[in-house]
């Protein structure tokens, strides 16, 4: 092979790597910039994750703002109230295994009224609150309970994340809330005001840990300390009237 | 007069750059991308995964996402980046007709294409579901190994 021959030939390699080295910047630069934009679209959203200040005169402000969750027959004898915190591993177990018994016997009966109150936790839980925020966002289309099982069933999992969001975005797919709506909710500070009224009136209440549960019948509330099916089956029970049973 | 040395060459040191192992660079590089944002969104570093087809929220949460602590995307940018690496020193005028990076690609894009054959038959018959990154990813990893498949005649005949 003369040296022209291997001069042409080694021009030829030469312009040969040169183009691949170009297509491949250009990949590397539309991927960079593709995966760089959702990141950062993401991570500078404005969700709100942490109570607001709110702005109320009197307690009766607080008590309109504040709004449960209710599950069940607004005429039921007896209404359950919890105050829990979706990172709690407590309430998880008690939203997981005592709240299905709840809900299959003393609600199907209509002999309870069961209604969550959101309490996060945020000094020991900084997701909770943006989690609260997005089961009332659920809520908007009805899903709320749906989306509380599937918080508390993946608890593991966003609880750790450092950007849950995307996680709950999912979760909302999940349950059939619209997800596009449902982002909008999420990205701004909707509900952000309710959870924290939330959060004030179960302080107010003595709340300071969770899951606390009250049970209130015939005008009496009594705040139980065990929270198996079969004691808080019972205090339903001892607070019914005759009637009632 | 005595004639020049002849300047050793890229041509010399390997012959012209293998094409198949551009290629695998560069697909390489797309499902790279395609593992680091499923990886990102794993991570809760990006918004819902919105797909036009299938349903990437269900794969996504599923038990199959992870390998115990082990997101399956970042598996998925590990072997990808392997790939690459491999791909690009292979292009470089001393291993142009290696055997040993021959072997390792053949090895690793079939590995490859082993794991996201089982992941899309998760996908098909656990899961029910499908998320088109996923589906990506399974075509970026065959058309890998599509491309490797001249190495084949480099490791049976190449001298190193």
């Amino acid at each position: 092979m003369s040296r022209g021959e291997d001069r042409r030939q080694a021009r030829a390699a030469d312009g040969d790597m040169k183009k691949f080295y170009y297509i491949f910047a250009a990949v590397a630069v539309v991927g960079i910039g593709v995966v760089g934009f959702r990141v950062s679209s993401s991570m500078f959203g404005s969700a709100v994750s942490a109570p607001i200040e709110l702005d109320l005169e009197n307690d009766a402000e607080l008590v309109a703002l504040a709004q449960g969750v209710a599950k069940g027959d607004d005429a039921a004898p007896v209404t359950i109230v919890e105050f829990g915190d979706y990172q709690c591993p407590g309430c998880g177990s008690f939203a997981l295994s005592v709240k299905p018994q709840i809900d299959g016997s003393l609600v199907a009966s209509g002999q309870v009224k069961f209604v969550f109150y959101d309490f996060p936790l945020i000094s020991i839980h900084p997701n909770a609150f943006l989690a609260a925020r997005a089961a009332r966002c659920a809520e908007d289309e009805g899903k709320f309970w749906e989306y509380h099982e599937v918080l508390f069933r993946n608890q593991n999992r966003w609880s750790t994340a450092s950007m849950p969001a995307s996680a709950f975005e999912d979760y909302a797919s999940e349950v059939g809330v619209d997800a596009g709506d449902f982002a909008s909710c999420l990205n701004s500070d909707a509900y952000a005001d309710v959870v924290t009224a939330n959060l004030e009136l179960g302080t107010r209440m003595g709340v300071n840990g969770t899951p606390t549960i009250f049970i209130n019948a015939n005008g009496q509330t009594r705040r139980l300390n065990n929270y198996d099916f079969q004691s808080l089956n019972e205090a339903v029970q001892m607070m019914l009237a005759p009637g009632d049973r | 007069m005595a004639d020049e040395p002849v300047v050793e060459t890229a041509g010399d040191g390997g012959g012209a750059p293998p094409t198949n192992r551009m290629v695998v660079a560069v697909l390489g590089l797309v499902g790279l991308f395609v593992a680091l944002f499923l990886w990102a969104h794993n991570a809760g570093l990006t918004g819902p995964i919105q797909c036009g087809i299938g349903d990437c929220a269900t794969v996504q949460s599923s038990e199959y996402a992870r390998i115990g602590p082990i997101p399956v995307s970042a598996i998925g940018v590990v072997g990808y980046a392997a790939l690459i690496a491999l791909a690009l020193v292979g292009l470089q005028p001393a291993h142009r007709a290696s055997r040993l990076v021959g072997t390792m690609l053949l090895a690793g894009s079939g590995l490859g294409v082993a794991f996201s054959a089982w992941l899309t038959y998760l996908e098909a018959f656990v899961i029910h579901a499908w998320c088109q990154y996923c589906v990506i990813s399974a075509i970026m990893i065959t058309l890998i190994f599509l491309a490797s498949l001249p190495e084949l005649g480099r490791v049976r005949g190449g001298d190193r």
